[in-house]
């Protein structure tokens, strides 16, 4: 059971508006939390849209709960709560009006979890949506995410904009939907702090390329931090670096070969355990060699 | 599907109702009620575009268990109504305001006229932004009269003729030939529009 | 069942729940039988990932501390005697090798230490 995947992209390929992803595969595995991550403008947005059928790739293949959108897009949509970062909302009407239209679409529709999460997060139903904050707006997108009974829940950086308390309550709120073991959820954000304590997998993307999906232990175990003195680097041990960030007074980089960073370095290197910005910071350093000689 | 039409109708509720008190104006006024019915279906439908054209809302309808099909479709169903609603409007107005009948003959015609312009419309809203109409709208204007003035100078006596030859069609199948080549034409419109929704990236 | 994680700490946090889980065990503050939290509760009760509650479970059940039954959860195993000692064991001589390792930084021999654990020894007496 629990290894069955909810989204699967195969050889995605997408171009536009000069952006493009290319032979791009992901898996979200049930039942846990996937965190994406990437800088701005590597396809993140693209990605969640590709999922939510809202563009379609130009070659490869979208599944999600094992249904392809061709033939089963109403039956795909009943099953996902969605979240994006900007309000999609009619912005004239209230909260109360909005769901009137928005419940009429969902089989599963649940209005007094509707009204639990309104109190929860004290939203003014008849207040016009125009006049939300964007922490409202964003409270007021995942009510209406989470009121359905979904069983994939997709969000596009649902954090940003939010206060630290809500962030917080947030990531309670997951772990409260997670308690059935069918809920899968999956989000970008980029504020790697908020996956520490929900998050099972990471998948990072740079430039369209999906880096990798593993867990959080996987990472540790195999990317590092090195740490040390100038003498250390020369041609063969720098290659073993994905990027590496020189000064005066020493080097450090990330490896994604932690085990052979030990054995070559041993105790003349400080070897840590990298942050997830850590490996975004050199993962996109390591992408631009040529701008890196230039400067 | 339905929900998407019942959506529509919902949101344009305060529109619809405001517009069918400046219908009675102008019926008071006594404008012809051919004319002023074209204007106000056409002012309808162009009201039931805007409300969905954010990309935002795109993104919102779209992520709802809605095919694009239906969100087009839809769409064409709402327009098609409140083209129906506004002849009745007319119909009733007259009734009301003057104590006479409007000729069903004329509610048809204003309803062909209105349906054609919006065939053109939907696509082209689909395509570019509605805001542009404008623009396009003069611009074919300007063709028109570059076409009256330079290549076919009697080309408004035509219209006229065509319009009168129209009015003054007697055969039940004429007229039935008739309805069927402009709900041709507006199926086919809304075949165009959903080729152009379907791949449409928000 | 008493459990306290260290953000700070360089241990992984599925180490700190596993250690802390299993020091229960061997010291009998969790009896065979006894039933724990689902691998969900556990990681919304501690505020951590899924994925660390399960790594913790998965590797108690591996050194036998645990098992699971499916659709009803995990409990904590009948401990024999040689396992007990077995794990006690191990972690003496982790605190053994921290102790030569530092002893070794030191320039400590193992004669000095060797007596120097004598002394401990009998003193605790």
């Amino acid at each position: 059971m629990e290894n069955q995947n909810v989204i699967e992209l195969r050889h995605v390929s997408k171009s536009f508006d000069g952006f493009f992803i290319e032979d791009f595969s992901l898996d979200v595995k049930k039942g846990f939390v996937t965190g994406f991550i990437g800088g701005n403008g590597v396809g993140k947005s693209t990605t969640i849209k590709m999922i939510m059928n809202l563009l379609q790739p130009d070659s490869g293949s979208v599944s999600v709960f094992g249904l392809d959108y061709e033939n089963h897009e109403k039956e795909i949509k009943q099953r996902i709560g969605f979240v994006f970062d900007e309000s999609v909302f009619y912005e004239n009407l209230t909260l109360a009006e909005l769901k009137e239209i928005v419940k009429r679409a969902y089989v599963k529709w649940d209005d007094s979890l509707f009204y639990d999460y309104v109190n929860k997060f004290n939203l003014p139903l008849n207040k016009k949506i125009k006049t939300f904050s964007k922490g409202m707006a964003i409270k007021a997108s995942l009510t209406i995410a989470l009121s359905h009974h979904a069983e994939l829940i997709v969000m596009d950086e649902p954090t940003s904009g939010l206060d630290p308390i809500f962030r917080r309550e947030l990531l309670e709120i997951l772990h409260q939907l997670l308690q059935d073991g069918d809920t899968t959820i999956f989000f970008s954000t980029h504020i790697t702090t908020d996956l520490d304590s929900i998050a099972d997998y990471i998948t990072f993307i740079h430039d369209g390329e999906h880096i990798f999906t593993k867990d959080l232990y996987q990472i540790e175990e195999e990317y590092a931090i090195v740490k040390g003195g100038l003498e250390l680097l020369d041609q063969d041990t720098e290659q073993e670096f994905i990027a590496t960030r020189k000064t005066a007074y020493g080097f450090e980089a990330l490896t994604s070969n932690k085990r052979k960073a030990e054995e070559v370095f041993g105790e003349m290197a400080l070897i840590e355990a990298p942050t997830l910005e850590d490996i975004m910071y050199y993962t996109k350093k390591g992408a631009v060699p040529h701008v890196q000689l230039n400067t | 599907m339905y929900n998407l039409i019942r959506k529509d109708l919902v949101l344009q509720s305060k529109m619809i109702i405001g517009l069918m008190i400046g219908l009675c104006v102008y019926l008071f006024l006594d404008v012809s009620s051919l004319w002023v019915g074209v204007v106000f279906s056409i002012a309808v439908a162009m009201n039931a575009v805007t409300i969905d054209e954010k990309s935002s809302v795109h993104i919102l309808l779209n992520s709802l268990p809605y095919t694009r099909k239906e969100i087009v479709s839809s769409k064409y169903i709402v327009v098609l109504l409140l083209t129906v609603m506004v002849s009745a409007a007319i119909y009733v107005g007259n009734l009301a305001i003057h104590g006479e009948f409007t000729s069903l003959k004329n509610l048809l015609f204003m309803i062909a006229i209105a349906v054609t312009a919006i065939s053109v419309m939907l696509p082209f809203c689909y395509k570019f932004k509605s805001s542009y109409l404008v623009t396009a709208s003069i611009v074919a204007f300007g063709l028109y009269l570059l076409v009256v003035s330079f290549f076919i100078q009697d080309l408004n006596d035509r219209i006229r003729a065509f319009v009168e030859f129209l009015l003054t069609m007697q055969s039940t199948g004429a007229y039935v030939a008739f309805v069927a080549s402009i709900m041709i034409l507006y199926v086919c419109s809304g075949l165009v529009s959903f080729r152009i929704y379907k791949n449409k990236a928000f | 069942m008493k459990i306290i994680i260290s953000n700070q700490s360089k241990t992984p946090i599925y180490e700190q729940i596993h250690t802390q889980i299993k020091e229960q065990i061997i010291s009998n503050d969790l009896k065979p039988g006894h039933h724990l939290p689902s691998m969900r509760q556990l990681a919304k009760d501690l505020n951590v990932s899924l994925i660390t509650s399960k790594r913790a479970y998965e590797e108690l059940e591996k050194n036998g501390f645990i098992y699971s039954v499916v659709g009803k959860g995990s409990f904590v195993s009948d401990q024999n005697e040689e396992m007990i000692k077995e794990g006690k064991m191990k972690g003496i001589e982790e605190q053994l090798l921290a102790a030569i390792q530092n002893s070794k930084d030191i320039g400590i021999s193992l004669k000095e230490l060797q007596e120097l654990l004598t002394i401990l020894y009998k003193e605790e007496d």
